[in-house]
């Protein structure tokens, strides 16, 4: 990985020094071991800023919405889950592909990184993906963590270690090995009981900040006014409460329903760990069954089974 | 040897257990829960079983058992000519157990907003009925800095009984009427302790402080922050700020809100206050379709100033206990303490 560090800095201050971009959207250092944090590189000098490593997590296409509008081109570094929402913007007509430039990088993987700073055990560690696993290291001293112990839950289900999309491909590409299961908790939730469905979100939902944190870091939330700020007409209710939280979440999932590409971003940012991917992943399993679709933003231009009638679609639900 | 003051003494732990068992089968305990993986928060606590002495913090400050999220305040009945108001009902005692000392410190941070010149009944009443059980820290989490502000780990007086952890038990101050009344009707009887307390207190503050990683030094940020109001560094660090609430509604001292009015097609309805965050886009917007925090920039500096800067100068207090939740939550690494050190950074 540190290759892909080297590389991706070498590239960056090619596109800048050469007036290609005018700014480089990657990841950076954070203020402690397990953050990383965004970076806007706007100077081919600052390039060295940018890294890539396992704690790398965050979806930053959602910021090319902040820049999209300006003149000029940024760059942006995306792994393999992060570009299906470059193809899915593009799908919703939120985003001109010349505006950006792709810096794709085929990942294998992230850790987890509650799990390394337990296992760390100390506040100056460092972390590389080798082909082993994570190789945690610290002033005299390293140790080799298990991949699979350590993988991010969100990895654990990847469907595109490689970009989909992207300028530039860095580090070596990455052999996708059949996916797992991604929906073997959608079914666990769905074999319950209604009432017991019912009390399992409820219970969830209960605790919902109302921080919109999961609709602000979400790439498929694209609207310029979203109907959750309006105070009138009201459409959910601003009064926390079980009822309206459980409106919030569901229209938040109908909006994105079909445009959500599985990036995780809720789940990550919810601070106070709601799994709110599951109900996402819900509806990619009903586009799976009914449409046979894929993942939204695996492909563009692709059929949106959504946002298309067909004579032929199944009405299993009439 | 004698107990020093009456209203000091040690317990051993399962007298923990007695102190709270009334209140919890009163259904007036509310105490640090484990709610999920990494999440505690403090809940209603039927059994003392139930709560966890396993946490640094809670991921969600208890400011909401004082300032709840959403509040009715006015209530009203429809369908009549005339509008038939009435307050809703008064809230429950409660026993408000496991409170860290950041977070008590941040009932003294709140004490002028809510308690000052225009005095708020809500936030009165709530104070009232609340009996606040501190719990000093045993060892400081990777985001903690209360020190920095001069707080305790161990005790803070904002507590009405202050438990600090001394092994195998806990050194009990009580600090007020309520907190004298829950020792009392408890039935727990407090032992001398081997130590005077203050010393003993003073002993395990030390020893704790000298724990702690996260070393900053805010002196001189607040005329930093006066000096760098139009500084460049806001809209660089307002870049990744995604301008969604996590850190106003983690934290203990953040108490801004709104009043919004709310009526059912029958004409009822009622008058709620709910937590705001000035870093909403809406948070500033006036009628005139002006707003003065045009941008994330200017939202998310008035946050950070309004915790380094602004409440000190209006109250003499410090706006940040150094609880850390903001940093442990925020999504994009936006760091008060780093913050802080760039602030007066630049100054040099």
């Amino acid at each position: 990985m540190k290759e892909i560090t080297l590389n991706l800095r070498a590239r960056a201050m090619e596109l800048l020094a050469g007036g290609r971009v005018d700014l480089v959207i990657g990841y950076g250092t954070g203020s402690l071991p397990e953050f990383v944090r965004p970076v806007f590189v706007d100077r081919p000098e600052r390039a060295e800023e940018l890294i890539f490593n396992p704690l790398c997590a965050q979806n930053l296409t959602k910021y090319i919405l902040d820049y999209r509008d300006q003149p000029g081109r940024v760059a942006v570094v995306v792994k393999g889950c992060d570009s299906r929402s470059i193809n899915q913007m593009m799908a919703d007509g939120q985003l001109d592909r010349e505006k950006v430039f792709l810096l794709g990088i085929n990942c294998p993987g992230l850790a987890d990184p509650v799990l390394l700073s337990v296992a760390a055990g100390r506040r100056d560690w460092q972390v590389e993906a080798e082909p082993e696993g994570f190789r945690l290291r610290w002033p005299g001293g390293e140790r080799l963590l298990p991949r699979d112990e350590f993988l991010m839950y969100r990895c654990r289900t990847c469907e595109h270690h490689n970009p989909v999309v992207s300028d530039v491909l860095l580090g070596d590409p990455i052999l996708q090995g059949e996916t797992p299961d991604r929906f073997a908790e959608v079914r666990r939730i769905e074999s319950l009981t209604p009432e017991e469905r019912a009390a399992y979100w409820d219970a969830l939902f209960a605790r919902c900040l109302r921080c919109y944190a999961c609709r602000n870091a979400c790439p498929a939330c694209t609207c310029r006014e979203c109907i959750f700020d309006r105070p009138e007409p009201e459409w959910v209710a601003r009064v926390v409460a079980p009822q309206s939280n459980l409106a919030y979440h569901l229209v938040r999932a109908m909006h994105v329903a079909g445009r959500c590409v599985d990036c995780g971003e809720c789940d990550r940012v919810c601070p106070v760990a709601i799994p709110l991917r599951e109900i996402n992943r819900k509806i990619l399993k009903e586009l799976a069954v009914l449409f046979g679709a894929p993942t939204p933003g695996t492909s563009h231009p692709a059929p949106e089974p959504l946002a298309t009638f067909a004579v032929t679609d199944p009405e299993v639900w009439l | 040897m004698s107990v020093t003051t009456p209203t000091a003494g040690t317990i051993s732990r399962p007298d923990l257990a007695r102190l709270l068992a009334g209140p919890a089968a009163d259904g007036r305990l509310v105490a640090p829960v484990r709610t999920a993986p990494g999440v505690v928060l403090f809940a209603p606590v039927r059994d003392p079983g139930a709560l966890t002495l396993e946490y640094v913090n809670s991921t969600v400050s208890p400011k909401g058992c004082l300032f709840p999220q959403s509040e009715k305040i006015l209530g009203w009945r429809g369908g009549g000519p005339k509008l038939d108001l009435y307050s809703p009902p008064e809230p429950q005692p409660l026993v408000l157990f496991g409170v860290r000392p950041c977070d008590l410190r941040a009932i003294t941070v709140l004490e002028p907003v809510f308690g000052g010149g225009y005095p708020d009944p809500y936030w009165r009443r709530r104070r009232e009925l609340t009996t606040v059980v501190g719990l000093g820290c045993t060892e400081p989490g990777p985001y903690c800095f209360c020190v920095a502000w001069g707080i305790s780990p161990v005790a803070a007086p904002e507590a009405d009984l202050m438990l600090t952890p001394v092994d195998p038990g806990y050194l009990v101050q009580s600090q007020s009427p309520k907190g004298e009344e829950l020792l009392r009707r408890s039935g727990v009887s407090l032992q001398a302790a081997g130590t005077e307390p203050a010393v003993l207190r003073e002993r395990r503050t030390a020893e704790l402080t000298a724990r702690f990683r996260r070393l900053i030094d805010p002196t001189g940020v607040e005329a930093a922050a006066e000096r760098l109001f139009d500084h460049p560094y806001w809209r660089e660090l307002a870049r990744r700020c995604l301008g969604c609430g996590i850190c106003t509604y983690v934290c203990p001292t953040c108490h801004c809100f709104n009043v919004i009015d709310r009526t059912a097609p029958d004409g009822s309805g009622g008058r709620y206050r709910c937590w705001d965050s000035c870093l909403f886009e809406r948070f500033t917007l006036q009628a005139s379709g002006h707003n003065p925090r045009p941008t994330r920039a200017e939202r998310l500096r008035n946050r950070l100033l309004h915790k380094l800067s602004y409440h000190r100068s209006r109250y003499g207090l410090e706006g940040c206990t150094g609880c850390g939740r903001c940093v442990a939550a925020c999504p994009v690494n936006i760091d008060i303490t780093e913050v802080v050190a760039d602030l007066k950074g630049m100054m040099t």
